[in-house]
């Protein structure tokens, strides 16, 4: 009798641990965050000037200042969580965040799972070269013949599948990908790829750590405009998001952001 | 479930392909680790002081510190020194170098239990001391190593599941993008695990076979997972 | 940036190395423990549930197993990174700790369980009194090896994104451009950490030696 108690506790915890995956009540996320008094945000800290770590060990960046006024303005404390790039889509699916900030662009793949907000700023594409690179990139399509290097997951990453590895222009195995996209700007360094393939504004941001890279391409291929990731179907919760997001266009303030961040 | 074994079939290719990745680069990793590991392990038990000291302190530095350290500062971080190895090869250093000092233990510990009276007896009969750990010491220590050495294997196997962090395309790394395309981290995951399992359970029972192959009748010392 | 400051920013993130390894590793253990226990003596069923446990969990390497319940942890609890990446490492060294302990239950089982009930105690009293504070000694010398692992493993939650020591190091090799002396500092730290961690363990493996019972 005893045995047997004692493994239906182990089965249970272990059936809850394992099982757990299925959903949660369908309650505005808002709320939780009201009542909570704060708001989780995810975000992966690799991609200046939108999300980056500055020397003294604090988050900062375009993304992080504008979500900042955006919890202050609804009035509840902002707790960071940093994670990979591409487990921040599936963490807001799964309610482990509240929302993600993190560059994110429109893609119709992602809109299945998740929601977006209102655009917040418009982002274009880049090819970052080293110095000595031989070759010539004048369309898109001409990286197809170099070794290429982008962060996993990211519109770029799903961009060079679709349009270059499904049309059979480059074989998988010419593309790294990599977890953040520092560790590619380390890879083009050291020679290992030619081309990095990354958002406009970032790119700038490493060719003036790496005095040696340089953009010899852009233009919206895979980006556009940016939107924060937002639990799916919590229309009360996108509402909210969006009227801040309005008013801080209005205000200029986003502006104000980009002029401190993106220009020389 | 249903929706588990279309996500298994999509990507069923993109598996394959990674699995024979992670079995190259356990295969890979496992001989350099055996050979390098096999020096280690004479030069501390043979070996004059000098080389036992260095074998000693290789063993604890790879054995005290994480793989993913190790793999980082070979693929990141001798770049700034002037060495750039590709993907593929850093991972097959980083695996070999570590897995050397991991065999290295197993093989002392087979080659002590065979050992002096041994050595003495060659060294008696004439043979010189390479002559007798060639043909008397080592025949015998490598059968007598087989059953604790058969753990490396599959340890190797497993852990070559980190070299997806710099970009290598092994099984992880396609779970990683199933993950990505799906947006179902779970069942991408489980997907590769349930690979990663009949791998190592292919592995296992061929490991068993070589043992039952090799066995010296009257001859077992403790096997220990480590 | 020399190397004192390199170590003293990736140093920082030992609070959080060490945190997820004390985690870990003790709930590793309670789990272990009681598994290890549901093994020998829970029967047929239950011993081939737990067996089956421990050839699966053994099975799959632990970085997809970390994966695995993180991403299944997060979908039912509200846990940070940190939390969650902790007790995944715990429920992962599980099932090693649980063949350790199980290992050593029957070196010290058998006859002294018999013993034990012949005098009278019942299965529960003979392995509270008799059987498990033999079998936890006897385990310290493998658990040790267990416990340096663990504090290696901790090093995937990196994965993760929690700051620990291999964040730090790959933060500061991004900004300063120095990777080498990034990762030469990380791997100083858990070396450092490794050993400290293997002489304590071997100084409680001396006090708690079962005199007379290698």
């Amino acid at each position: 009798m005893k045995k047997s108690l004692v493994l239906l506790v182990v089965l249970t915890v272990l059936g809850g641990i394992l099982a757990g995956c299925a959903s949660q009540g369908k309650q505005s996320v808002l709320d939780k965050i009201t009542k909570d008094g704060k708001v989780m945000v995810g975000t992966s800290a690799d991609y200046p000037p939108y999300e980056y770590v500055d020397d003294a060990g604090n988050k900062t960046g375009f993304d992080i200042d504008l979500m900042t006024e955006i919890a202050k303005r609804m009035g509840v404390e902002l707790v960071w969580v940093d994670m990979p790039f591409d487990s921040l889509v599936a963490a807001v699916q799964e309610g482990k965040i509240d929302m993600s900030i993190s560059c994110f662009n429109y893609s119709a793949e992602r809109d299945e799972q998740v929601d977006f907000s209102d655009a917040y700023y418009t982002s274009e594409d880049a090819f970052l070269v080293k110095s000595g690179f031989a070759g010539a990139i004048v369309n898109p399509e001409d990286v197809a013949k170099y070794k290429i290097g982008v962060q996993s997951g990211t519109v770029q990453d799903d961009w060079l599948t679709t349009t270059l590895v499904e049309a059979g222009l480059v074989e998988d195995a010419n593309i790294s990908r990599y977890e953040r996209v520092d560790q590619a700007a380390l890879d083009l360094n050291a020679g290992r790829i030619e081309v990095l393939m990354a958002d406009y504004v970032p790119a700038q941001a490493l060719v003036k750590q790496y005095p040696d890279f340089q953009v010899v391409y852009h233009a919206v291929l895979s980006t556009g405009p940016l939107n924060i990731v937002l639990p799916d179907g919590d229309a009360k919760l996108q509402a909210e998001i969006n009227k801040v997001i309005k008013a801080l266009q209005d205000e200029g303030f986003i502006d104000t952001l980009a002029t401190k961040y993106f220009s020389e | 479930m249903a929706e588990w074994l279309g996500l298994f079939q999509r990507f069923l290719k993109d598996f394959i392909l990674g699995a024979g990745t992670t079995l190259e680069l356990t295969a890979v990793g496992l001989l350099m680790g055996f050979l390098l590991g096999l020096g280690l392990a004479l030069a501390k038990t043979f070996g004059p002081k000098w080389l036992r000291a260095i074998a000693t302190g290789y063993i604890e530095l790879f054995r005290g510190t994480p793989l993913l350290v190790q793999l980082f500062l070979i693929y990141y971080g001798l770049p700034s020194l002037g060495i750039t190895l590709s993907q593929t090869l850093s991972a097959y250093l980083a695996l070999g170098l570590n897995s050397a000092a991991y065999q290295a233990e197993y093989l002392r510990g087979a080659i002590q239990a065979i050992g002096n009276s041994q050595m003495m007896a060659g060294r008696s009969i004439g043979l010189s001391r390479w002559q007798t750990i060639q043909h008397v010491i080592l025949p015998q220590a490598l059968r007598l190593a087989l059953p604790s050495w058969s753990n490396e294997p599959i340890s190797l196997l497993k852990t070559t599941a980190i070299v997806f962090l710099i970009a290598v395309q092994d099984l992880m790394a396609k779970a990683k993008r199933a993950a990505t395309i799906t947006y179902n981290p779970i069942g991408s995951y489980l997907a590769v695990a349930v690979v990663y399992l009949v791998l190592v359970f292919a592995l296992d029972a061929l490991l068993k076979w070589a043992e039952r192959k090799t066995k010296i009748p009257g001859f077992e010392i403790n096997t220990k997972r480590v | 940036m020399n190397f004192s400051s390199f170590i003293q920013y990736i140093a920082s993130g030992t609070a959080y190395t060490l945190g997820v390894t004390l985690v870990a590793l003790p709930s590793g253990l309670v789990l272990g423990v009681l598994f290890a226990l549901l093994y020998v003596y829970g029967g047929r069923v239950v011993s081939r549930l737990m067996s089956l446990y421990s050839t699966v969990m053994r099975g799959i390497p632990p970085i997809v197993l970390l994966f695995i319940l993180y991403f299944v942890m997060s979908g039912s609890v509200n846990l940070s990174p940190f939390w969650a990446g902790s007790i995944s490492l715990g429920i992962i060294s599980s099932a090693y700790q649980m063949e350790i302990v199980r290992g050593a239950i029957l070196a010290v089982s058998g006859e002294q369980m018999l013993a034990a009930r012949a005098i009278g105690m019942s299965t529960l009293e003979a392995i509270r009194y008799v059987i498990l504070p033999q079998t936890l000694r006897l385990a310290i010398p493998p658990w040790s090896n267990e416990a340096a692992i663990v504090i290696k493993d901790s090093s995937l939650v990196y994965a993760l994104g929690v700051p620990e020591i291999l964040r730090r190091a790959q933060l500061i090799s991004a900004s300063t451009q120095q990777p080498f002396l990034a990762y030469i500092s990380a791997a100083v730290i858990y070396f450092a950490l490794v050993f400290i961690a293997n002489r304590l363990l071997a100084r409680l493996e001396r006090r708690l030696t079962i005199p007379s019972n290698p």
